[in-house]
């Protein structure tokens, strides 16, 4: 009985330490990134009315993945940006931001060029483009910018 | 007297809370590489990063002083106030359209001073539109 009791005490160390290690080792979140828009919508993605949230506002586009993937168009960093938005900026495409709203589990971090951003059943996409003032407008986005967001590499 | 019996009831408590949360921190660990395995396997990128080209200037590198003057420059300033600074890039990446009906184009400069950093210039038709750095990984 000495003996089980004493190797309890080593699991139980052994556990804390394990613990202790397998904590450290997990990367620190991406921080969330908040940019002012020029255009100030009253309702704007991430508001609640009526206890729902508004997904996208004036100046997205509506895209239906079914399901599909939306991929990264250029290397490039994802962000979170609300609780359904995520930025994606690439140091190829100075002076631009993109949000993509609707995904689930996106992929936050460094990204390359073609690798996963996440999946949903809708994405809600728009094209931001820098002011003088580092404020960010909204732009009416290209189709070749969306279809390397839509198509697998 | 055996350590059964000798032990307080708390550390037998503090025991067990310690392979509770050893199993969980395995859970977590064993999610987090399985996904990144995953990651890596089935949604890594097979589209190639942006490259020169056209003509490549070896000889063109970046200052720290004109660095500096660069960035006072405003963003939909003129691009003929940026090329007062910087007449030759060392090359240009592929035209882009981001923003419909508008031709991107997008001018590299390394710099002096750490030639593994890139600074990139994007113009809209003859507006200077902003810039980005991009760090290049050793060859």
């Amino acid at each position: 009985m000495v003996r089980i009791i004493g190797i309890e005490k080593c699991i139980g160390g052994l556990a804390i330490a394990l613990c202790t290690t397998a904590c450290s080792l997990n990367p620190s979140p991406e921080p969330m990134r908040q940019i002012q828009i020029q255009q100030n919508w009253a309702i704007k993605p991430g508001d609640r009315i009526a206890d729902h949230f508004v997904v996208a506002g004036l100046g997205d586009i509506s895209i239906r993945l079914g399901g599909d993937t939306a991929y990264a168009p250029f290397a490039g960093r994802v962000q979170p940006n609300s609780s359904e938005c995520v930025l994606f900026s690439s140091p190829d495409v100075p002076a631009y931001l993109f949000r993509l709203c609707g995904l689930s589990k996106p992929n936050l971090g460094e990204v390359q060029a073609g690798e996963a951003i996440g999946s949903g059943d809708y994405l809600y996409f728009a094209t931001l483009r820098k002011q003088p003032d580092g404020t960010w407008t909204i732009v009416e986005p290209a189709k070749d910018i969306l279809e390397r967001i839509l198509k697998s590499p | 007297m055996s350590d059964l019996e000798s032990d307080p009831p708390i550390l037998k408590v503090l025991l067990l809370l310690g392979l509770v949360l050893v199993g969980f921190a395995l859970m977590v660990d064993v999610r987090r590489v399985s996904w990144g395995n995953f990651m890596g396997n089935s949604l890594k990128s097979s589209r190639p990063t942006e490259t020169c080209q056209g003509e490549i200037r070896g000889d063109i590198v970046l200052s720290r002083e004109k660095l500096a003057a660069f960035l006072t420059i405003s963003e939909r300033d003129p691009k003929s106030r940026v090329q007062e600074i910087l007449p030759q890039s060392y090359c240009q990446l592929p035209t882009i359209e981001v923003r419909a009906g508008v031709v991107s184009e997008r001018e590299v400069y390394p710099l002096a001073f750490d030639p593994h950093t890139w600074l990139i210039v994007l113009y809209e038709g003859e507006e200077y539109a902003g810039y980005q750095f991009r760090f290049q990984a050793p060859e």
